[in-house]
């Protein structure tokens, strides 16, 4: 309006002063988000960490029904995620769109494949009547496993935190596919270069942090 | 533009990292099969922390980013930390007083129907009860 | 006063068509809808107390049934603390004003600003909608397992508070990267006006807190249609839990209502004292640490739940602490005017309430804060009393001195100064009316919420009714003349109060769409008034000076 900046990049709002500028803002915005995130999710801990100090050792008996090898596969397959995330944001610093277009397909499909184990996960549950809240009526047999004998008092907590707090990073998990096809689509259309990468920057920031609750949701939840 | 300034990581740096995450989840979770005592929650815990951390530091680019987003970082950690431990101070000590219990209020009934049940039971006033 | 073409664009006039105001970007444009916004949310929370106190001025049935009477004291809580005071303060005034005091063209994101506020008016809606489904009578704390037993209403009012939450996380956010991204050349972090610094402290404790309510109330949704059995007692759950979990956000949120407030303060403070805040950097960083203590504190409003011992003598311990930065601040409010040449003018008046008012909502809460004074007085009138001290002797009276501060600057008109002084005198003696009594009541153990009171109690309460109508009053007249000034209001100059901050020394009133036509350059402090006698030509004159040779 006031001063047409046609030596300005297309990608600067006017309310910056730089490129520069306008990236740390975004970044900083981005880690701030985090941080709310993270405080999200807090409250999940806080009451898992509540229920587990007051019943140990229901929660080790209940997360027995926890498969720690799909568990396991699926930390692997999010770690790798994380990895092609942080290879497309190196081949955008490096102009190169090919790469950059190939790791975020990648990490689309890894967090498809995190999902349909999710899926398997939760179906082998829901069929022994293993829910969250009132419909908890653990029963029937599989694999030698007698889900009768888990119906015990505060295993409804154990599965409930469990549920939610899984399904909480599930529901992240696909937000950050619906993420991941805008900025590949916007990749594609090469909106991205070494100059101009924040998007992708940010939903990088982003996966990693679903990455990093996934890392201390597969021990508290699997193993421990 | 002054983007040269943006550090870029090596794909070497990225797939080592990968590589160490890959093979701490591995051993995370064959300790968890061994019967470690009391040693196995802190041994899981400091394995997850060390992961998230080589995530942090590095895919995420904490090193080389500007001081003020690890300072955000740090500070939501440390409001959860004030979270967990000011509710832990609560329910750790529940019950510290006298004039209450440390149960929940459903242990209370728990224990008052236990109580009841040992008691004879008045026919007359229930006679659908069976002990 | 004659104006060059050029000088007459203005945010307001550059384009008024309906669909530029509701898809602007300008943070001035939001800061007036949120202005709209959360005026109409205080008028329906206002018109439900008077209705309360209404009710309230005879024990049994006086106005309304008491189901009706808990549904309505519970949203009047509601619309007061969510639709109302959490953005009251930040979302109108820090947005008008945040980047034209930092001298910045905008917020750092200002889609996320515009998206924040529909975010704010769909939270609102849905949590108006439990007025259509009714039964939401367990006060604004939700409490389980009443919350979760009784009613749908909670549905929508949780969902409610959940949207708003978001909007509230946004505005935080956006306002702590323009702090720390987009300030002036040569505006240093001691050069920031005081109503920087708490804004900011502010936003840190919007988006440390506010994800917390977020999960909070998507567990109580959960409990009361899944019954996941973490908070309801009849399932093993723990009701104290809840409480934590309310409580780690609702009390920093006390903060996010009040630190606001402590910022126009300061800000008036300086200006119409014509004097440097005393203790400076003392006063800013006092608004960092009340963010930062406000966290620890939760579990004093848990004294009599059942908690643990230990957790309440910490929570009791620290409850104190608190107590140091608010009268590092009030010390040096009070230092400034002494110091000073203290013009009475009308913002400078609420300022004064202010101090009065919200010494005494903050001296209480330290009382409520000692364990054993807390069994006695807890959720008595003294509660209600202390924290409607705080809210509104606190918040709303600063934000009225915001508002008649900046008014000129967002209209580009004055208002009447004579009506302005009495409706400031009618505020400030309703006020205390209204609430005085509820102190003596409350020790004499009136409980909070009830419906039906002992007979020795009605006098206090009618004292309250009839403070509440004076208070109404004054916030009519409020309205009234500041209405009337955008119609036939005197033409407000560039500075009228005389105030060193970049709103008033480096734009036009009302500011152009794009603040500033040039970057300005920073070389004082906001209250280095020492170092402004450019400004200062002829002493008390000084606003009449500016406005007429600038013109």
């Amino acid at each position: 309006m006031a001063n047409p900046h046609s030596d300005h990049p297309a990608h600067l709002q006017h309310h910056f002063v730089s490129s520069e500028q306008q990236f740390d803002a975004a970044k900083m915005g981005m880690w701030l988000f985090l941080v709310t995130e993270i405080l999200l999710f807090s409250g999940m801990f806080v009451a898992y960490i509540v229920y587990r100090t007051w019943h140990p050792e229901v929660f080790a008996k209940s997360a027995e029904l926890l498969n720690p090898f799909l568990g396991g596969l699926n930390t692997i397959v999010l770690l790798a995620s994380s990895f092609t995330v942080a290879l497309g944001i190196h081949y955008a610093q490096k102009d190169n769109k090919k790469g950059l277009v190939i790791n975020l397909v990648l990490t689309f499909l890894f967090a498809l494949t995190f999902l349909v184990v999710k899926y398997f996960e939760y179906t082998a549950k829901f069929e022994h009547g293993v829910f969250p809240g009132a419909a908890f009526d653990p029963h029937g047999v599989s694999h030698g496993v007698d889900y009768a004998t888990y119906n015990i008092p505060y295993a409804r907590q154990f599965f409930s935190i469990y549920f939610v707090m899984t399904g909480i990073h599930g529901f992240h998990v696909l937000v950050g596919m619906g993420l991941f096809t805008w900025i590949t689509i916007r990749a594609l259309k090469g909106e991205f270069s070494s100059a101009y990468y924040t998007p992708v920057e940010n939903c990088g920031l982003y996966w990693h942090l679903v990455d990093i609750i996934w890392i201390f949701l597969f021990p508290l939840l699997y193993l421990i | 533009m002054s983007h040269a300034e943006h550090h870029v990581s090596s794909i070497k740096l990225l797939a080592i990292i990968f590589g160490g995450l890959v093979f701490l989840t591995v051993t995370t979770v064959l300790t968890a099969q061994l019967d470690l005592g009391s040693f196995n929650v802190p041994l899981a815990m400091t394995i997850a922390i060390a992961k998230a951390s080589l995530v942090v530091v590095i895919f995420m680019g904490l090193k080389w980013d500007n001081k003020v987003n690890s300072v955000i970082f740090g500070l939501g950690l440390l409001f959860v930390a004030v979270f967990i431990s000011f509710t832990l101070f609560d329910t750790l000590y529940r019950g510290d007083l006298t004039n209450t219990t440390k149960g929940t209020i459903q242990d209370q009934v728990l224990m008052e129907e236990g109580l009841q049940s040992r008691e004879p039971a008045p026919s007359t006033l229930q006679p659908d009860h069976t002990p | 006063m004659s104006e060059s073409a050029s000088g007459t664009i203005n945010y307001l006039s550059h384009d008024k068509s309906i669909k530029s105001w509701l898809l602007t970007l300008d943070h001035k444009r939001i800061g007036i809808m949120y202005l709209i916004a959360v005026s109409l949310a205080f008028l329906a929370g206002g018109i439900l107390a008077l209705l309360v106190r209404i009710e309230l001025m005879a024990p049994g049935e006086t106005i309304m049934s008491a189901d009706a009477y808990n549904q309505a004291f519970t949203l009047h809580a509601v619309l007061m603390i969510f639709t109302f005071i959490i953005p009251a303060v930040p979302a109108v005034m820090g947005n008008f004003v945040l980047p034209l005091q930092i001298g910045a063209k905008d917020v750092a994101f200002p889609r996320l600003n515009l998206a924040s506020f529909y975010i704010y008016v769909l939270g609102a809606l849905i949590a108006l909608g439990a007025l259509l489904v009714g039964r939401v009578d367990g006060g604004w704390t939700f409490y389980t397992p009443y919350s979760t037993s009784v009613g749908d209403g909670i549905l929508f009012v949780t969902t409610g508070v959940f949207v708003m939450g978001f909007s509230s996380i946004l505005t935080g956010l956006n306002f702590i990267v323009t702090v720390h991204k987009m300030r002036a050349p040569g505006l240093t972090w001691n050069r920031l006006p005081l109503f920087i610094w708490s804004i900011y402290a502010t936003a840190i404790v919007q988006v440390l807190a506010t994800p917390v309510i977020g999960i909070t109330m998507l567990l109580l949704f959960l409990e009361k249609f899944l019954h996941i059995g973490i908070f309801d007692p009849a399932l093993g759950g723990d009701p104290v839990l809840f409480q934590h979990f309310f409580w780690f956000y609702s009390h920093p949120a006390v903060y996010i209502m009040i630190l606001p407030a402590f910022g126009i303060v300061s800000d008036l403070m300086g200006t119409f004292s014509r004097h440097q805040v005393s203790g400076y950097k003392f006063v800013a960083l006092s608004s960092v640490a009340i963010a930062f203590l406000g966290f620890l504190v939760w579990g004093h409003h848990m004294f009599v739940s059942g908690q643990s011992a230990t957790s309440s003598v910490v929570f009791s311990l620290i409850t104190y602490l608190i107590g140091i930065p608010t009268g590092v601040k009030v010390i040096n409010w009070v230092s400034t005017m002494y110091k000073g040449s203290v013009q009475l003018k009308t913002p400078m008046l609420y300022a004064i309430a202010f101090l009065f008012t919200f010494s005494i909502g903050g001296f209480t809460g330290i009382m409520l804060g000692v364990l054993a004074i807390d069994i006695h007085l807890h959720d008595t009138y003294f509660v209600v009393a202390h924290f409607h001290y705080v809210m509104m002797g606190g918040n709303v009276i600063a934000a009225l001195g915001g508002l008649h501060y900046w008014w000129p600057k967002m209209t580009g008109k004055m208002f009447n100064e004579k009506l302005g002084k009495i409706a400031a005198g009618l505020v400030f003696f309703g006020f205390n009316l209204t609430f005085f009594p509820q102190f003596i009541m409350g020790a004499q153990g009136m409980p909070r919420r009830y419906y039906d009171y002992l007979p020795e109690f009605q006098g206090y309460h009618l004292l309250s009714t009839y403070g509440s109508w004076v208070l109404g009053a004054g916030l009519f007249l409020i309205l009234g003349y500041l209405i009337a000034s955008l119609v036939n209001g005197k033409k407000a100059g560039l500075n009228p109060w005389g105030a060193l901050t970049l709103e008033w020394t480096h734009t036009t009133t009302p500011p152009h769409p794009h603040n500033f036509l040039e970057t300005p350059i920073v070389t004082r402090g906001a209250y280095d008034f020492h170092l402004a006698k450019d400004l200062f030509a002829s002493g008390e004159e000084v606003s009449e000076v500016v406005t007429s040779t600038t013109h």
